[in-house]
């Protein structure tokens, strides 16, 4: 078997086979990584809609299922549901409370109504949400909400127009009274108490004559404790838990991106902007809707003021800059699908009956173990139950919306309800797939080129072998089998180093994004030495290392030199999640597609050594031995 | 090739063998029509100017080379070489010859013992006889060496390696190829002795040499002259 003992020997005692192997291995480690983040791209894509939706849904847009209850009563009847959950999804508008002044910033917004805790049940909304107490950056402004805010509430109207004529803040020369209090209405509150200690500060001349002496007192001992810095921090900000009102309030939970206020820094961590000061949370929101009635017409538009409770972060972008979540009663409110009493046409103080709450969607939740297709199934099944009952127990009245007789009524798994947005992100992986293949024919060419002059290299070991008695075949078997191990070591080392990189990609992400400067400074110390010892070598003669030296220097001389810019630029964020819907970089191995491609470059390592394996059972022995 | 021993038939025979290599667009002839034999035990000395054609002769004698179609046979124990399938001509460099080069090329990933028992790898496939190739170096005064890569050795020692390695599976024929050209007179004269200890023993032996001096060590000697023989003399001529 002098095959591996040769194959063995040839391996160990040069540096030749060295770059095959760091060839290929670099090549498998190359797919692997595009591959596994793709892969994991598309696998958040596809558990996203468990977390934000559930495994199930049914949706009747616009005009919801009536009942509701009872139907979520024989989903979860089913063992293989965990849970179902109500809710009502609508667009509208949401005045934001900036920017400072009379004029804010209106937002389109998805609306969903949910019962907060049934909806949890069903997804992960519990999870998602952001603010678990207030952040340091607001704690300063909130403080100030507290301790102002009920001086303020106190305020009646001729006091609020005085203090707006004479703050400087507003333009109210040739302003009627009704025109500033319109001005006034438009303020959301935090802006009222930084009017009132503005005002309390500069102007405390002014103040006396407006307020009651009652309310001057307050106002002057929050002064004092302000001064001396001992404002009452009575935090009762958030919401508490998942019950999604303040002080009895119903209250938005917003999506993080939906408030421009949030911004992503380079490390992938939400910042408030302007210093605290538009933490949403200390703010409400005017949300507008527009109602349907039952014919499919518009009625006149509903507006709701709430107070932000919260915000929550998916992880998924096209989510979290348009979506606001509000207590479904509300909801249902202001989609006019809340009960009602149904009234007699010519005397209305006749009821005849009562109109049912409808939701717009049920969301299912099944077991860990079930396929979502069957669950679909089920929940049809239990859909076709329920529609049923109702008929039944309900004649004469409304009938819920039925399956082939209301086309807009769906019951789909979230992979289809969200088919056009995960088709082409599988199409696009399938498209990387196939590219990336062509690192298999640059492995194969590399595995080929260097063979190729191995093969020159041993021209004269292949000479002695067939003077020995060595046949061609076993002269092709020599270079098959170094490639066989060429491309299994360099596959191994390539799924290490794909692992390595894919199971650190974040930190990598991070690094790039805000370069240690110990790596800079480690850089540029390296740099130096190489160029030192570059230069001692030039005493040598040879020109090789200097070579080397030089080419490794500019090398690390330019890896130096980008940390630095990184450094000073602050640096880079490849990965935006305005683009990549996902905040982080997937980093799980497709373990699958890993040993696909392992053994996809250990067959093209062979078919790169088969041509120079072949010529060399070409050799003439006779030539061969000529060498020397 | 177990039919040893046939009375009258020679060991190796070389018949009228022609052999024209192509440069270029040019054919350059250089065996034309030369024979030789040699007997069992016998030590065949072949003298020749550089370019007379005696590597040639011995490439074919070991079936490294075939002659021109039409060209003459090189015949083993009665039988014809040239015709023989290439798993018999491998069988045939693997057991039958074993071959010897001015430049000993050993193998420089192997060591030592490994480059002496590469024929028996080789040629057996699963394991070779490490006791005889131990025995082999030891008789050459190589035991010390065995783990040594050919570049730590010296010219002889490297020389007798390929002596050792040539002879692993008992070969009736040595062909050996200017086995001192590369070597001093002191080193080359104990590869010399080795040979001829070896041809005591009963080795048969073919050796391409361009100095009369250590040509006339064998029991005769043929001269090639523009790839043909001129005379075959043997030793008692001179």
């Amino acid at each position: 078997m002098y095959h591996f003992l040769l194959t063995s020997r040839y391996l160990t005692s040069r540096i030749i086979p060295l770059l095959a192997i760091a060839a290929v291995a670099l090549c498998v480690a190359l797919v692997i990584v595009v591959v596994s983040v793709m892969t994991g791209f598309l696998d958040m894509i596809k558990d996203s809609g468990r977390t934000l939706m559930g495994d199930v849904m049914i949706s009747y847009p616009v005009s919801g299922i009536p009942w509701y209850d009872d139907l979520i009563e024989e989903v979860e009847a089913m063992p293989e549901v965990v849970a179902a959950a109500p809710m009502v999804e609508t667009i509208g508008v949401l005045r934001m409370p900036y920017p400072r002044g009379a004029v804010k910033e209106p937002k389109m917004v998805q609306i969903w109504g949910v019962d907060p805790e049934r909806f949890a049940k069903v997804t992960t909304f519990g999870e998602t949400l952001m603010w678990p107490e207030v952040p340091e950056s607001a704690r300063y402004q909130v403080s100030h909400d507290e301790a102002y805010g009920p001086i303020i509430d106190t305020f009646d109207r001729t006091q609020r127009i005085a203090i707006l004529r004479a703050s400087d803040w507003e333009d109210t020369e040739g302003m009627s009274d009704s025109q500033v209090a319109d001005m006034g209405s438009a303020l959301t509150q935090p802006e009222w108490y930084e009017h009132m200690r503005h005002l309390m500060l500069d102007k405390g001349d002014t103040l006396p004559r407006i307020l009651r002496d009652d309310q001057r007192l307050d106002m002057q001992k929050v002064i004092e404790l302000e001064q001396a810095g001992r404002l009452p921090i009575d935090l009762d900000v958030l919401a508490e838990g998942l019950s999604m009102s303040r002080n009895g309030r119903p209250g938005i939970v917003a999506g993080i991106h939906v408030s421009d206020a949030n911004y992503r820094d380079s490390n992938g961590e939400y910042q408030i902007g302007g210093n605290g000061h538009w933490w949403l949370p200390r703010y409400e929101g005017a949300l507008t809707t527009i109602p349907v009635d039952a014919t499919g017409g518009t009625l006149e538009p509903e507006t709701v003021l709430m107070p932000f409770v919260n915000e929550f972060s998916s992880g998924v972008f096209a989510v979290d800059e348009i979506r606001v979540m509000i207590p479904l009663g509300t909801a249902q409110r202001m989609m006019h699908l809340d009960a009602a009493e149904i009234v007699d046409e010519f005397d209305p103080m006749k009821v005849v009956g009562v109109e049912p709450a409808r939701a717009t969607m049920i969301l299912v939740r099944g077991q860990d173990d079930i396929d979502p297709l069957d669950l679909r199934e089920l929940v049809r099944a239990a859909y076709q139950r329920f529609t049923d009952k109702m008929i039944e127990t309900q004649p004469g009245s409304v009938s819920p919306p039925i399956e082939g007789i209301n086309p807009s009524l769906r019951i789909l798994t979230w992979e289809e309800q969200n088919a056009a947005f995960i088709g082409p992100v599988e199409k696009e992986r399938a498209l990387m797939r196939t590219l990336f293949s062509i690192v298999y024919v640059v492995c194969a060419a590399l595995v080929l080129a260097i063979f190729w002059a191995i093969v020159y290299e041993k021209t004269r070991d292949i000479g002695i072998l067939r003077s020995i008695g060595a046949s061609r075949p076993g002269i092709v078997w020599i270079f098959l089998l170094y490639g066989l191990v060429v491309g299994i070591i360099g596959a191994v080392i390539g799924l290490g180093l794909g692992w390595l990189i894919t199971a650190n990609v974040n930190g990598i992400h991070d690094l790039l994004a805000q370069p240690p400067g110990w790596l800079a400074w480690s850089l540029a110390a390296v740099t130096v030495i190489t160029l030192l010892w570059t230069f001692l070598k030039l005493f040598t003669g040879r020109i090789l290392p200097v070579m080397l030296g030089l080419m490794i220097s500019i090398l690390l001389g330019l890896l130096t030199a980008l940390v630095f810019i990184l450094d000073a630029q602050g640096g880079v964020v490849i990965w935006d999640p305005a683009v990549y819907y996902f905040s982080e970089v997937p980093n799980s191995i497709d373990l699958p597609a890993a040993i696909i491609t392992m053994i996809g470059a250990v067959i093209f390592s062979l078919v790169g050594a088969a041509i120079p394996a072949a010529r060399a059972a070409d050799v003439d022995p006779v030539k061969a031995l000529r060498y020397e | 090739m177990s039919d040893q021993g046939k009375v009258g038939v020679p060991l190796l025979e070389a018949v009228d063998l022609h052999k024209t290599y192509r440069m270029g667009s040019v054919d350059v002839p250089v065996l034309q029509g030369s024979s030789m034999k040699l007997d069992p035990g016998e030590w065949v000395a072949v003298l020749g100017a550089s370019g007379s054609g005696k590597s040639t002769l011995l490439h074919l004698l070991g079936g490294l080379d075939t002659p021109d179609p039409k060209g003459g046979e090189v015949m083993y124990k009665g039988r014809t070489i040239s015709t023989l399938t290439r798993g018999a001509r491998n069988r045939y460099r693997n057991r039958e010859v074993g071959l010897v080069f001015q430049f000993y090329h050993l193998l420089p990933e192997l060591n030592v013992l490994e480059n002496t028992l590469l024929p028996g790898l080789v040629g057996s496939g699963i394991r070779a006889d490490r006791d005889r190739a131990r025995e082999l170096l030891s008789t050459f005064g190589l035991d010390h060496r065995l783990t040594h890569r050919p570049r730590e050795l010296s010219g002889g020692e490297r020389q007798r390696v390929a002596i050792a390695r040539a002879l692993l599976n008992k070969p009736e024929v040595l062909l050996a190829d200017e086995p001192t050209g590369n070597l001093d007179e002191d080193t080359g004269s104990e590869i010399l002795e080795l040979l001829k200890k070896e041809h005591q023993a009963g080795l048969s032996i073919v050796m391409v040499t361009h100095d009369r001096a250590i040509a006339e060590l064998a029991d005769r000697v043929v001269v090639l002259h523009h790839g043909r023989v001129d005379q075959d003399q043997s030793l008692s001529i001179q």
